[in-house]
């Protein structure tokens, strides 16, 4: 059910002419077909070419904090969707969807995220003139 | 030493001998008058290019445009070629180390691009990768023996309200498609017509002999945004992602304020 449900948002995105993180690089290092949850404090936000990197401090069952180091769209694509270099700050209380690494390392592609404010952070739509 | 006359006079000599011997290697296109303020005007009667443009939503992006649902036809030895590359399993391309993608995956990015019309010349501004693609429309032809480049060699016409491009010289390092080296003579064709007040369509046919056994045309899609500027992208600002010689994708992970992981 998941592939079909990712394969279905791939010909969405596709037939949308949706650009992916691709342009750049291939999704291989990714589980495309998984998602998963990680929550904790933003560590920093690097607003850099080609990707954006959020570096996320996040406690795990042993009780020792590990940083995730997440991707997203680039700076150029994520500033004409609404984003800026302030959208996430350090200190910031976050949960972020991810596809998490193949190998298990503590990382993966953003998907999306929620603030502790209720604030929501996507980076799909159009992009705004 | 002191700078008398004679001695000024000498280097002045050997300083034009020098020039007089060097001209004719940089001679290789006749001397170019300066623009006239009647060529600086003659642009304003020209389709208005001007601007920042992004393939629009729907308009054939992610590197491809929208051609033949299966892709290009090959001959068998391309065909033969494309299944031993896709035997090999390679997960990514160069343009994960950073390295543009060239024509005609260039003009198929997430990215804007900014038109320039100046004399003689239509100059394409790409923010993916800031690359720039120089199209000369002053006349001159093709060369006969080019260089080999990732955007190859343009020249162009305009014809009514659409600039015809024509591309030739391009890098082995470039490919036509996924898996599909180009051949040495592959030829790009492209043709950029406004088709609205701030849309173009931009219809681009590569003819390849040896590799394509019929035209490849792919249609793409642009919107202009009027208040966009081209923004600055340095792949190697922070590229995290790599593949390595096998093809192998990877994504170096260590934590840029910690210790470096493993």
């Amino acid at each position: 059910m998941r592939t079909l449900t990712f394969a279905l948002i791939v010909v969405v995105l596709v037939a949308a002419g949706a650009p992916g993180v691709a342009a750049h690089h291939s999704f291989a290092p990714f589980n495309m077909e998984s998602e998963k949850t990680v929550s904790g404090t933003v560590k920093k936000f690097d607003w850099t070419n080609p990707h954006t990197w959020i570096w996320l401090d996040v406690p795990n069952d042993k009780g020792a904090v590990e940083t995730w180091g997440i991707e997203g769209m680039s700076p150029n694509y994520l500033g004409r969707r609404g984003w800026t270099k302030n959208s996430l700050k350090p200190g910031d209380k976050v949960s972020i969807v991810v596809r998490p690494m193949r190998d298990g390392s503590p990382g993966g592609m953003f998907v999306r995220a929620t603030l502790a404010d209720g604030r929501e952070l996507r980076q799909t739509g159009q992009p705004t003139d | 030493m002191r700078s008398t006359p004679t001695t000024v006079l000498t280097s002045a000599a050997a300083m034009l001998t020098m020039w007089l011997v060097a001209a004719p290697a940089h001679a290789q296109a006749p001397a170019k008058a300066a623009p006239t303020a009647a060529d600086w005007a003659a642009l304003a009667k020209l389709p208005d290019f001007t601007g920042v443009w992004e393939v629009a939503p729907g308009g054939g992006g992610a590197g491809r445009g929208r051609g033949t649902p299966q892709g290009p036809s090959l001959t068998p030895a391309a065909a033969a070629k494309r299944k031993e590359l896709q035997s090999l399993g390679r997960e990514d391309n160069q343009t994960a180390n950073c390295v543009p993608p060239g024509m005609p995956g260039i003009m198929g990015q997430p990215y804007p691009m900014e038109f320039l019309l100046t004399p003689g010349k239509v100059t394409i501004v790409i923010e993916a990768y800031t690359q720039v693609r120089h199209i000369y429309t002053d006349g001159r032809p093709l060369p006969d023996d080019p260089d080999l480049k990732f955007h190859g060699t343009s020249v162009g016409q305009w014809e009514g309200n659409a600039l015809v491009v024509d591309t030739i010289g391009f890098s082995p390092l470039t490919e036509l498609v996924a898996n599909v080296p180009h051949g040495d003579q592959m030829r790009i064709r492209e043709r950029f017509t406004l088709t609205g007040p701030d849309t173009m369509s931009i219809e681009t046919t590569v003819t390849d002999p040896g590799v394509l056994s019929a035209p490849y045309t792919t249609t793409r899609v642009l919107q202009r945004h009027r208040s966009w500027t081209i923004a600055e992208y340095v792949c190697q600002e922070n590229n995290r992602n790599f593949v390595d010689e096998k093809g192998k994708a990877g994504i170096r992970l260590d934590d840029p304020a910690g210790a470096p992981r493993k």
